[in-house]
């Protein structure tokens, strides 16, 4: 499955050491994208009205969203079917999937896990 | 590790003779439907303080509010409950939204962000409710995608539900149309703001909660 920058849009495939350690261009957060659904990421991320900040501001708003620290070294990879954020302030949800409790936001920890962030929040709700 | 064994063993009887926890009550519903004035209603009038702050612009509530302990009497008959009020459901929040109704760019910017994060918090809270209410405005379509998917997991999940049609003191109110929609469960019309018909919306939580 693709994973997209938010920030440079390059492209990774799953296992690449940038979806580990973060892109070559600074940025720690992708998106997580179908195969099928390649065009319609591409469209949000390669969208020409989205300047360098809106990127890192979108960047900051998803890290705050699921509870990431943002100086933190591991990577956030959001899962663009439940969550879509078209530029800051601008967001679509998949309530339909979101029921579904699929995790969210696939987040890698060490290189090595996927923890689902959903889960996390409600275990710190309790 | 005597210690740590006598304090696990106390815990573990202090857990099994604690009392049950109380039933949840969730209020889930789209944005602005009422969910917060229905429970300020509520809590006034069985705790005599209010709950939440309410708002005409959308995405008032932003985290989820409890109140806990309401008892509710009604002919000799007891229910225990805490109110869980929850951020409305939508499938997009738009920041442009909020700058038409006044907020600058930042606040409207802020608002949206913690809104979404909202939506995912109501939903999680799904798994902790034991029964809820859908409040739905009674002058609007019914038949949106947020109310047929909140409702359809309701049903899904086996979750006692019951709809309030709210604003029927509004001349575009109809309890009818939402009857209509969702004919399989009891469709009670409120206005929570004057306090309107919550005599039959009472009788209905003590249905929900049999």
């Amino acid at each position: 499955m693709p994973h997209q920058c938010v920030r440079c849009n390059a492209i990774y495939d799953d296992g690449a050491k940038e979806i580990l350690k973060g892109c070559s261009c600074g940025a720690k957060l992708f998106f997580y994208i179908k195969k099928e659904k390649l065009a319609e990421a591409k469209k949000i991320i390669e969208n020409p009205q989205l300047t360098e900040d809106d990127r890192k501001q979108m960047e900051e708003d998803v890290f705050e969203l699921v509870g990431h620290e943002p100086d933190s070294d591991s990577p956030v990879i959001l899962d663009i079917e439940a969550i879509r954020v078209l530029k800051p302030g601008k967001y679509e949800l998949d309530l339909v999937h979101l029921f579904k409790g699929d995790p969210l936001v696939f987040k890698l920890e060490e290189g090595k896990y996927m923890i689902d962030v959903v889960q996390s929040f409600k275990r710190l709700a309790k | 590790m005597f210690n740590a064994i006598r304090q696990f063993i106390n815990k573990f009887f202090r857990n099994i003779f604690s009392k049950k926890k109380n039933i949840a009550l969730g209020l889930y519903g789209p944005p602005n439907g009422g969910k917060t004035t229905l429970a300020n209603k509520v809590c006034m009038d069985w705790l005599g303080e209010e709950m939440g702050t309410v708002s005409n612009i959308a995405h008032e509530t932003r985290e989820i509010q409890i109140k806990e302990e309401i008892s509710l009497e009604k002919n000799g008959k007891v229910i225990k409950f805490n109110l869980v009020d929850t951020p409305g459901i939508a499938t997009r929040i738009d920041y442009e939204d909020f700058l038409k109704a006044g907020l600058n760019e930042k606040e409207a910017k802020q608002r949206a962000k913690e809104a979404t994060k909202g939506v995912i918090e109501s939903i999680k809270w799904l798994d902790d409710v034991d029964a809820v209410v859908v409040v739905l405005d009674s002058t609007k379509d019914p038949y949106s995608q947020v109310n047929i998917t909140i409702i359809g997991n309701l049903a899904a999940r086996d979750i006692p539900v019951l709809i309030v049609a709210n604003k029927i003191d509004l001349k575009k109110s109809s309890v009818k149309k939402i009857q209509a929609a969702f004919p399989q469960y009891e469709v009670i019309g409120i206005s929570a703001k004057d306090g309107d018909n919550m005599d039959k919306f009472y009788e209905g939580l003590f249905e929900v909660f049999k």
